[in-house]
C-alpha cells in the first residue's frame, strides 16, 4: 500500500476519530461530484476542498506521496486524452481543456480516497462494514486484501531479483516482449499468494475461526454529534456544488 | 576475484543494513557467511551480482565494478540461488525451469539439452522432468532452484541458506557438490544458519552482526572462540561444546581430532 500512500498510521485528529461511516458518506458524495462534473475549475475546487482535511488530519506527507505516486498515471491520462480528443475533434483548445479535466478528476479521486484510507484504521473499517450488515466474511476478506498489499509488493521485488539473477532482462525488447518478460515474475507471485492464502486460512481455522455462528463485537462503533455535523457539512458542500449546475448551468 | 571496499547500504534513511564492509575473496575459495537474522547477509550477497549497488564504497567482481555493469552481465558469471525456491520457480515443467537461464544467456541448442540433462541427473530430478515445479516437495523445489542456476556453470556460486529444509542425506550431497565445485576452482559463498554445516565443510567463515563483519578467518579458529560466538548470537557447534566441557586444549571442530583427544584422555586415566 505504501506505493499508493494508503498506509494508515494511528492518529488522534478529529478526522481520525470520525466514524468510518460518516467519512464513507463524504467519500461517496465527493466521488459522485468528481464523476459528474467536467468543468476543470469545479474539479479543481473539489480537489482543493480535500486539502484542509489533509491538513487537519496531519497526514500531509503520506498524502503527498500518494499524489506523487499517481503522477505517472496522471501524465498518462493527460497525454492519451490530449491525443485522442484532438484526433476526433481536431480542436487543440477542446483537447487541452478536456485532458486537464480528466487529470484533475483523477487527482481529486486519489485525494479523496487517500483522506479516507489514511485516517481510517483497517479494524474500524471492517467493524463499520459489519455494522452496515455486510457479512463478516466479506468484510474480513476486504480487510485482509488491503493488509497484504505491502507484503505482495515486497515479494514481487524479491522475485524480480531472483529472476534477474538468472539472466532475465525486464527492459529488453519491444512493448509486447516487455509484457512477456514479466511472466516469470507474475507466476511465482500468484502461486505464492495462493499458498499464503491457504496458510492463512489454515492458521485461522486452527484458531477456531467460524466456530461461533453469531459473532459479537468487543468494540461497537457509535455515531456521535461530530459525525452528524461532519455529514451535514458534507451534504451541504455537495449541494453547493450541485447548485453550480442548477443556477449557472456549469457542469 | 570479489572485493568490497568500505561498502555501506541502507534500505531506509538512518538505518544501515550493511555498514563499512571490507572483504576480499579469492578465486577457488569456499566461504561461509554466518550471523543472526537481519545481520545483513542477504543484503551483502546481493551486491555481488549487482542486484544492489553500493551507496558508498565499491564492489569489484572479476575486475568489473558492479556500479557500471548490468545484472545480466554479472549474473552470467555469478550464480545466486535465493533463500526461498518459490520466489523463482515458474515454468510448466522441471525441465523448462532449468532451461530458463540457459536460454536467457543464449546458449546454443545442443549445449542447452546437454546441460539440462546433466543438471537433472546431478540433482536427482530426472524422474520429475515433466512435472510442474510447484508440485514437488519443499526439498525437491530447493534442489531444482539450485539446478536451475548451477546448470550454466557460473564461476562464482552464491547460495543463500541452501541447507534449510534438507534432510541429512541432501546436506551430505550438497557438501560433496561444494567440494566438487571447489575442485573445479569455482568460488563458493554459502550463507547459512547451519553452523554445523559450516564447521564440517567450509574452511573460511565470515561472521556478521548488525550490518558489520565482526570476524573473518579460519573456520576452526572462529567457531571455537566463545566470546565471538556469543556476541554474534551463534550457538557453537556441538563438537566445540563437547571440547569445552572436556576442557580439551585446543578445542576442535573436527570429529577425528576430538576422538583422538578423548582417547588420549581415557588412556591417561587408565595409566
Ligand atoms: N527490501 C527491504 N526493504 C527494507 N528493509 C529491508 C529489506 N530487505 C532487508 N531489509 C532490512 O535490512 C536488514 C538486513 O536484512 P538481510 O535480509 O540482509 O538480513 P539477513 O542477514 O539475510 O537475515 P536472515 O538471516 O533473516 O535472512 C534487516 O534489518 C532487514 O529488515
Ligand atoms: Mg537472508
Amino acid at each position: 500500500m505504501k506505493a499508493f500512500g494508503f498506509d494508515y498510521r494511528r492518529g488522534t485528529s478529529i478526522i481520525h476519530i470520525l466514524d468510518p461511516r460518516s467519512k464513507f458518506i463524504y467519500t461517496i458524495l465527493f466521488t459522485a461530484l468528481t464523476v459528474y462534473f467536467v468543468n476543470p475549475l469545479v474539479l479543481l475546487l473539489v480537489f482543493l476542498s480535500s486539502v484542509p482535511m489533509v491538513a487537519v488530519a496531519g497526514v500531509g506527507k503520506s498524502w503527498l506521496r500518494s499524489i506523487r505516486g499517481s503522477l505517472f498515471f496522471i501524465a498518462f491520462i493527460f497525454i492519451f486524452n490530449l491525443i485522442g480528443i484532438f484526433w476526433t475533434t481536431g480542436s487543440v483548445a477542446d483537447a487541452l481543456i478536456m485532458s486537464i479535466s480528466m487529470s484533475l478528476r483523477f487527482m481529486a479521486l486519489i485525494s479523496i480516497f487517500s483522506v479516507f484510507f489514511l485516517t481510517t484504521s483497517p479494524e474500524d473499517l471492517t467493524q463499520s462494514m459489519v455494522q452496515l450488515k455486510i457479512p463478516y466474511d466479506y468484510a474480513l476478506t476486504f480487510n485482509m486484501a488491503m493488509r497484504f498489499v505491502p507484503t505482495l509488493s515486497r515479494e514481487a521485488q524479491i522475485i524480480m531479483d531472483a529472476q534477474r539473477s538468472r539472466g532475465l532482462e525486464l527492459e529488453k525488447g519491444n512493448i509486447f516482449q516487455r509484457v512477456r518478460n514479466y511472466i516469470p515474475v507474475l507466476i511465482p507471485l500468484i502461486i505464492s499468494s495462493f499458498r499464503r492464502a491457504e496458510l492463512v486460512a489454515d492458521a485461522m481455522e486452527s484458531r477456531a475461526f467460524g466456530a461461533a455462528k453469531r459473532r459479537t463485537s468487543l468494540y461497537v462503533l457509535t455515531m456521535g454529534r461530530r459525525d452528524f455535523l461532519f455529514i451535514l457539512f458534507s451534504v451541504a458542500a455537495f449541494l453547493a456544488f450541485l447548485s453550480l449546475k442548477v443556477l449557472f448551468g456549469i457542469q | 576475484m570479489i572485493s568490497f571496499e568500505d561498502v555501506s547500504y541502507s534500505y531506509s534513511p538512518g538505518r544501515y543494513a550493511i555498514e563499512h564492509i571490507n572483504l576480499s575473496i579469492d578465486k577457488g575459495e569456499v566461504v561461509a557467511i554466518l550471523g543472526e537474522n537481519g545481520a545483513g547477509k542477504t543484503t551483502l550477497i546481493k551486491h555481488i551480482n549487482g542486484l544492489l549497488k553500493p551507496q558508498s564504497g565499491s564492489v569489484i567482481v572479476l575486475g568489473m565494478n558492479t556500479k557500471e555493469t548490468t545484472v545480466a552481465t554479472l549474473a552470467r558469471h555469478v550464480g545466486l540461488v535465493f533463500q526461498n525456491p518459490d520466489h523463482q520457480l515458474f515454468a510448466e515443467t522441471v525441465e523448462k525451469e532449468i532451461m530458463f537461464a540457459l536460454t536467457n544467456f543464449n546458449f546454443p541448442e545442443d549445449e542447452i539439452s546437454r546441460r539440462v540433462n546433466w543438471a537433472l541427473k546431478e540433482f536427482g530430478l530426472l524422474e520429475y522432468k515433466d512435472r510442474p515445479p510447484f508440485l514437488l516437495s519443499g526439498g525437491e523445489r530447493k534442489r531444482l532452484a539450485l539446478a536451475s542456476v548451477l546448470c550454466y556453470d557460473p564461476q562464482i556460486v552464491i547460495l543463500d541458506e541452501p541447507t534449510t529444509g534438507q534432510d541429512y542425506r541432501q546436506k551430505l550431497h550438497l557438501a560433496s557438490l561444494i567440494k566438487k565445485l571447489n575442485s573445479e576452482s569455482k568460488t563458493v559463498v554459502v550463507v547459512t544458519h547451519d553452523i554445523e554445516f559450516a564447521a564440517d565443510f567450509i574452511p573460511r567463515s565470515i561472521i556478521m552482526s548488525k550490518g558489520r563483519i565482526i570476524a573473518d578467518g579460519d573456520s576452526e579458529e572462529l567457531l571455537t572462540n566463545r566470546e565471538l560466538l556469543m556476541s554474534a548470537s551463534l550457538i557453537p557447534p556441538q563438537l566445540v561444546e563437547l571440547s569445552w566441557d572436556l576442557a580439551l586444549n585446543p578445542p576442535t571442530i573436527h570429529f577425528d581430532e576430538l576422538v583422538s583427544s578423548v582417547k588420549k584422555l581415557l588412556e591417561g586415566r587408565e595409566a
